[in-house]
């Protein structure tokens, strides 16, 4: 669209130049500038060092809601950016996104949970995961489309709860919350202590610090004749600072935020149970912990980036043409000689990794899952995040996602004390504490509705026409 | 991923009869051990209310296929229909003395609505002007008036008035504009339609759960609740009246709608409409008209439905979620058939049941069973067991 | 008529508590003296919970009771001259409302020192969020992981008023076995009935089935479980007894526990099951809505259940806290359904905070210096019971629920406000539009405060 109208002067010489993403320098510019002002946004608010100091002499900081409005946002984009490749460009229907997304989160904290796998191994691998088992929802797709279709994501969307809910109920906690292990990388361990003893004596072990602005991770590990010791860490002064029980032969991983305190030294010691023979280990890791202060936002963002460019990239390409065939007709498409069963589960795939990818970083960004989360309700969010940002549009799902967080971070509340002040006495069957909740859902249908209405393909394409008439400015044609 | 497709293409036949032979045989190994120490008579019981469950869901289900068999949109909305039908019928039903002022604007908006049903032009007859007139002026004053013993008869008209204006309303705002739009539009406009409604009740109704009393004098008639048949073979069985009652209620108005469609005029030409819309038009039906007709009898359908289920149970915003199991209802049942309707709400309705008492403890029933179902007929056999063969294959 | 039905039945009510009113804070209330003059200060209650989800018959009386109580204080003098105010928002039960809400309040500037909260599975999805942002929470009662983690032993920065679910159905279980009433069979067996999620589950787990067994008392090991929305749970409540199950103990709120004492008298099984529950259970909420279904004895299907109570009760009028809160609630016009366990809750929340901002204040000199770290420090340590409805102590900082419990049972008032109903007949009744009649609820101590059985996982 945009496309063909050009600044005078550049001309395509090339078939490459033709199919580039980024035609001329300025654009090239304008996306790292976008981009680094968008990294920028955690150092600028209150608790960043540039906005601490603007804040001093009297300039004023960001919100810091802006960090976690701004993550939530990258994540959902994510999500949405992979219902985008399914509904967007093959044009297969999806009632399910937020059970995969869900598969996602979940199976990423499973994994560092149980296999003790590192964060950015558990991401990765879970998104893999997500994918798979898109695949497997996708199998019905080979006998039937449109409507049908959304039906066996209806199923999934109820499905893939139920089973992480019940069945899956030792690895998940069902109804109860998960909790994910902190994000970190860890380096070299800079001390290492292990000792065997008999007949119930206590242990201790003392280490000092390096100061440094990394954290440090304590991992004991024990092996036990019968209960397990507890431990507990304490400072120099005998302050206790936490005391846990341990689990045999596992990694036990204690003590980040007592030592991301400040103290430089601290005692760790283990307290068996009587005539207990055990065997301790304790290592001292230096890390970064990423859930400290904004550190995941330099995790999310440019994860989302990344995602959205290889999401324009695929779709210029062999598989994104097949796609965009099949949802423009598929028949022709299998006429021309295009594999549409292969091609559809391919979109199951991709869609199901984003939402999985989506789902993981989540995971590690709030520290808590819980299935409730990942609801009909939410992909029906998703679903409209994408209409109203333009399906079929890189762009699209980024737009969608920030209009409907923006729709309920700001405009709800904004509107809610002016509706308070004259809508229940104007219709005096309205209760005005009933408002707020009701709020929410009828605003947003009233948004999808309007969209579908006005402009269906959303606010991406707006987004178009309006460079265009930037471009051709002052000429209307 | 091409030698996988092939493979498929090639044993299709075998594949499919291989997935059904093994399903049988693996659901049989796995249901012998949960039946063992089950009695015999919470079989029974559990058989006879998931038929009895199953009547409201077969009158959902009877919603869906007939919006779907006029104008091939598939209405998320139908939970809140009901959900929103019913509530006002709870208004009139519990509220002393109603409003004049209120009865009529809402009998007033509903003439508007179906005078304008087949386009503006109506307003321009004087016959429809007046009898328009006669009915509002009737309606609201019968709507008003306070009577005691008079409320049921009150909270059904309103029901009803409230029911043809939701279903013309969501026809005319929501459904018209998308005509020409792919389909997923209009599966999104429904998810829409059902959001805006569902604040709209949140907001009059608030969001905690509501009794709907119909049922409340049963007792005093000499109707026992509940209904129960003391040591039959190993315990007792218990049925609900209210469930029975909703159940032949809710096959009466099954019934009602099926003779409609039958043998009346305007039945006959929607099933004309249906068949094939442009030929319709050419033998000049105003497929508009009949179009809008189909929203609102979907929306009577949902209403009855939604009081039905009400009064069984209570009002609760679950509604909706009762409306999505009717999904695999329509599905099995085949989706352009009637009596397929029937039959799907009912064997939905018994698979329910059967998943609660087999599998206590995880609410199989209402969150597993039916979408399982659902899985299973779209693999094995998408057209389902009544509907035509006539989905495309690639 | 429904009002006026209401309004009667207040007036009925009051008749045995009525005293002279009075405009200052009563003697009873102690507070610590204020050394910090906070005149011309504002001091803000940051609260976020469903208010309008399944959890309103709990959260509106709530709310009811935080604004008669603030108006009241502001009145009388505020927190060391500081006005009290609220800031309320709704989460309509959904955990992205919840943390949207919780974002919202979290960057506000200055953070907020300490917040309220209402669910147990909010506490639970923002237990690692406060403690990084350093904000207290107070929650009225809570699950393990919510307040202590996974491990059950490490303690965060949420308090809860009331003990521990777990800690509940362990003193109810006490009581099972020691039976003082003679109410349950010799063989007692629990069946767990109750919501999914963080608050329904709560009380489930095998640390609470261990216990439990050592009573004698089983618990089976296949709870039933049942939606807030759900409006049929016979198969729920068949299995259990078919499983054996000769009490009932529900973890739900308002619909919850009267949809499974429905169904009960719905399914004839009211002579074969007691009813038991959580501290919520035992509430006006859930008397108020079984007047839809009445059993055999004529009286609503909840009549007899049994629950903790772990604090104070509208009907021990000799306790001047309870005096002054019907007073209060008299005052603003309080209707019956009102007049709950949440109203009691939120009155005692706002004495609660001005004990914890004086004395914050009085150790950190002033109310700039208070921050979420200071309110920790003084709530590890305070040991002070508002209004004299309930003692709040976390001694010295080592737990984070208040564990003084003691059992009660749900009775109706009959017709000369005496006692007890004893069938339907006898009982008080007050006839409404639609032909039913609202029976009053009233709850009976059965047993003392004691310190309920420490039940959190890990324990030796």
């Amino acid at each position: 669209m945009a496309a063909s109208i050009r600044p005078s002067g550049v001309f395509d010489t090339q078939y490459t130049q033709d199919i580039a993403l980024n035609r001329t320098r300025g654009e090239k510019r304008q996306m790292w500038l976008a981009f680094g002002l968008l990294l920028l946004v955690p150092l600028l608010t209150i608790e960043g060092p540039i906005g601490a100091w603007l804040n001093s002499i009297q300039i004023g900081a960001l919100p810091t809601l802006w960090v976690g409005l701004i993550s939530r946002i990258a994540i959902y984009a994510i999500a949405v950016q992979g219902l985008n490749m399914l509904m967007g460009y093959t044009g297969q229907i999806s009632l399910g996104h937020a059970a995969f997304m869900g598969i996602g989160a979940y199976s990423a904290a499973v994994m560092a949970r149980e296999l003790g796998l590192p964060f950015w191994v558990a991401v990765p691998l879970a998104a893999l995961f997500t994918g798979v088992i898109g695949l497997l929802f996708g199998i019905p797709s080979l006998r039937v489309k449109g409507f049908y279709l959304a039906m066996a994501t209806l199923a999934a969307q109820f499905i893939i709860p139920w089973v992480l809910r019940y069945p899956l109920e030792p690895l998940t906690n069902g109804s109860r919350p998960l909790e994910v292990p902190a994000p970190l990388i860890e380096f070299s361990s800079y001390s290492d202590y292990s000792a065997s003893v008999t007949n119930g004596t206590p242990s201790s072990y003392i280490f000092q610090r390096n100061p440094s602005f990394l954290s440090d991770v304590v991992r004991v590990t024990t092996v036990s004749s019968g209960a397990a010791p507890r431990v507990s860490v304490s400072t120099r002064s005998g302050q206790t600072l936490l005391t846990t029980p341990l689990t045999d032969g596992q990694d036990n991983v204690i003590g980040l935020q007592f030592i991301a305190s400040g103290e430089d030294i601290y005692i760790i010691t283990a307290e068996p149970a009587a005539d207990t023979l055990y065997r301790l280990d304790v290592r001292v890791n230096q890390a970064v912990n990423f859930s400290q202060q904004n550190a995941m936002y330099y995790i999310i963002v440019p994860v989302s980036v990344l995602m959205f460019l290889v999401a324009r990239n695929i779709i210029r390409s062999r598989v994104g043409r097949a796609f965009i065939s099949i949802r423009d007709n598929d028949l022709a498409a299998e006429l021309l000689g295009i594999n549409v069963f292969s091609y559809k589960l391919q979109a199951f795939f991709l869609s199901s990794l984003y939402a999985g990818l989506a789902g993981a970083l989540w995971a590690f960004d709030t520290g808590t899952l819980s299935i409730d989360k990942f609801t009909l309700t939410l992909s029906i969010e998703f679903l409209a995040m994408l209409v109203i940002g333009g399906a079929g549009f890189p762009l699209g799902a980024v737009m969608g996602v920030t209009f409907i967080s923006l729709l309920s971070q700001y405009l709800i509340p904004a509107l809610l004390p002016v509706l308070n002040s004259f809508l229940p006495a104007l219709l005096p069957f309205i209760n005005a504490v009933n408002l707020q909740a009701a709020l929410s859902p009828t605003l947003f249908g009233l948004a999808i509705a309007l969209f579908l209405i006005i402009e269906p393909r959303g606010l991406a394409y707006r987004w178009e026409i309006l460079k265009i008439a930037w471009k051709i400015r002052p000429y209307a044609y | 991923m091409t030698a996988l497709t092939n493979f498929y293409t090639g044993y299709k036949r075998e594949l499919r009869w291989l997935l059904i032979v093994g399903g049988l045989v693996l659901a049989l190994l796995l249901l012998q051990p949960l039946l063992v120490d089950k009695k015999v008579s919470r079989m029974m019981m559990t058989t006879v209310t998931g038929l009895l469950v199953g009547g409201v869901y077969a009158l959902i289900a009877l919603g869906i296929v007939i919006i779907n068999k006029a104008s091939g949109v598939f209405n998320f909305a139908h939970g809140l229909m009901m959900l929103f039908g019913a509530m006002l019928f709870y208004s009139f039903f519990s509220v002393a003395q109603v409003n004049p002022l209120a009865a009529g604007a809402l009998v007033l908006a509903t003439a508007l609505m179906v005078l304008t049903m087949g386009g503006r032009d109506s307003l321009r007859n004087p016959r429809n002007l007046a009898l328009a007139a006669v009915a509002v002026v009737v309606l609201t004053a019968l709507l008003s008036v306070q009577i005691s013993g008079f409320q049921l008869i009150r909270a059904v008209i309103g029901g009803l008035v409230g029911a043809v204006l939701i279903g013309l309303c969501v026809e005319r705002f929501a459904i018209r504009p998308l005509i020409g739009q792919p389909l997923f539009a209009s599966v999104l406009m429904t998810l829409a339609v059902s959001e805006i409604m569902l604040g709209l009740t949140q907001m009059t109704w608030g969001s905690v759960e509501i009794p709907l009393q119909i049922f409340a004098g049963l007792n005093s008639l000499g109707i026992p609740t509940p209904i129960r048949f003391e040591d039959v073979i190993d315990g007792n069985i218990t049925i609900r009246t209210e469930l029975v009652i909703t159940f032949i209620l809710a096959l009466v108005a099954f019934g009602a709608f099926v003779a409609f469609f039958r043998y009346t005029s305007v039945g006959l030409a929607m099933r004309a409409t249906a068949e094939n819309q442009e030929l319709a038009r050419s033998v000049g039906l105003r497929v508009r008209f009949i179009l809008a007709i189909a929203w609102g009898i979907a929306a009577l359908l949902a209403m009855v439905g939604g009081v039905l289920q009400g009064g069984a149970t209570s009002l609760s915003l679950n509604m909706p979620a009762l409306a999505l199991r009717a999904f695999p209802a329509v599905l099995l049942g085949g989706l352009e058939s009637i009596g397929g309707a029937l039959v799907g709400g009912l064997i939905i309705g018994l698979v329910q049941e059967w998943a609660n008492f087999l599998f206590p403890g995880t609410q199989a029933g209402t969150e597993l069973a039916p979408y399982v179902v659902l899985m299973l007929v779209l693999v094995v056999r998408p057209d389902g067991l009544f509907g035509e063969k006539r989905i495309e294959r690639i | 008529m429904r009002k006026i039905a209401l309004a009667l039945a207040l007036t009925l009510l009051l008749s045995i508590t009525l005293l002279p009113a009075r405009a200052q804070l009563p003697d009873f209330i102690q507070h610590t003296d204020c050394e910090v003059d906070l005149t011309g200060e504002t001091i803000t209650i940051y609260h976020f919970g469903d208010i309008s989800g399944s959890f309103a018959f709990i959260t509106q009386p709530l709310l009811a009771g935080l604004a008669d109580a603030i108006a009241f204080y502001n009145a009388n003098g505020g927190i060391c001259g500081a006005t009290i105010a609220t800031d309320n928002r709704d989460t309509g039960g959904d955990p992205a409302q919840t943390q949207a809400h919780y974002d919202y309040y979290s960057t506000l500037d200055p953070k907020p020192d300490v917040m309220v909260l209402y669910a147990s599975a909010d506490a639970e999805l923002l237990r690692t969020q406060v403690e990084e942002d350093q904000i207290p929470v107070i929650i009225s009662a809570g699950s393990v992981e919510g307040l202590y983690g996974e491990d059950g032993r490490t303690p965060g920065w949420i308090y809860a008023t009331n003990p521990l679910y777990g800690d509940q159905i362990g003193s109810f279980c006490d009581f099972v076995a020691a039976d003082p009433m003679d109410m349950y069979a010799d063989e007692p067996v629990i069946g767990y009935i109750s919501w999914p999620g963080a608050f329904g589950q709560a009380a489930f787990t095998p640390e609470t089935i261990a216990y439990c067994a050592e009573q004698g008392v089983t618990i089976l090991e296949t709870p039933e479980i049942f939606l807030p929305t759900d409006t049929d749970i016979s198969g729920q409540v068949l299995n259990l007894t078919d499983a054996g199950a000769n009490i009932l103990y529900t973890n739900t709120l308002a619909s919850g526990p009267f949809l499974v004492a429905k169904t009960v008298v719905d399914l004839g099984l009211e002579d074969d099951v007691r009813l038991a529950g959580v501290n919520w259970a035992l509430d006006t909420s859930v008397g108020l809505l079984s007047r839809t279904s009445i059993g055999s004895d004529g009286l609503p299907a909840v009549n007899g259940i049994v629950g903790s109570l772990p604090f104070q009760w509208w009907s021990e009028v000799n306790q001047p806290g309870v005096q002054f809160i019907t007073e209060q609630a008299d005052a603003n016009a309080r209707e019956l359904p009102t007049r709950n366990i949440a109203y009691i809750l939120g009155f005692t929340l706002v004495d609660f905070y001005t004990e914890l901002y004086i004395q914050t204040v009085n150790r950190v000199g002033s109310l700039d210096a208070v921050d979420g770290a200071a309110i920790k420090e003084t709530m590890d340590n305070i040991d002070y019971s508002p209004l004299g409805m309930y003692n709040i102590s976390f001694a010295g900082g080592e737990l984070r629920a208040v564990t003084e419990n003691r059992i009660a049972m749900m009775g109706f008032a009959n017709a000369d406000m005496s006692g007890l109903a004893t069938s339907g007949d006898d009982a008080l009744k007050i006839p409404r539009d639609d032909g039913t009649n609202i029976y009053v609820p009233v709850l009976v101590p059965l047993t003392d405060f004691a310190p309920a059985p420490d039940l959190r996982p890990g324990g030796e």
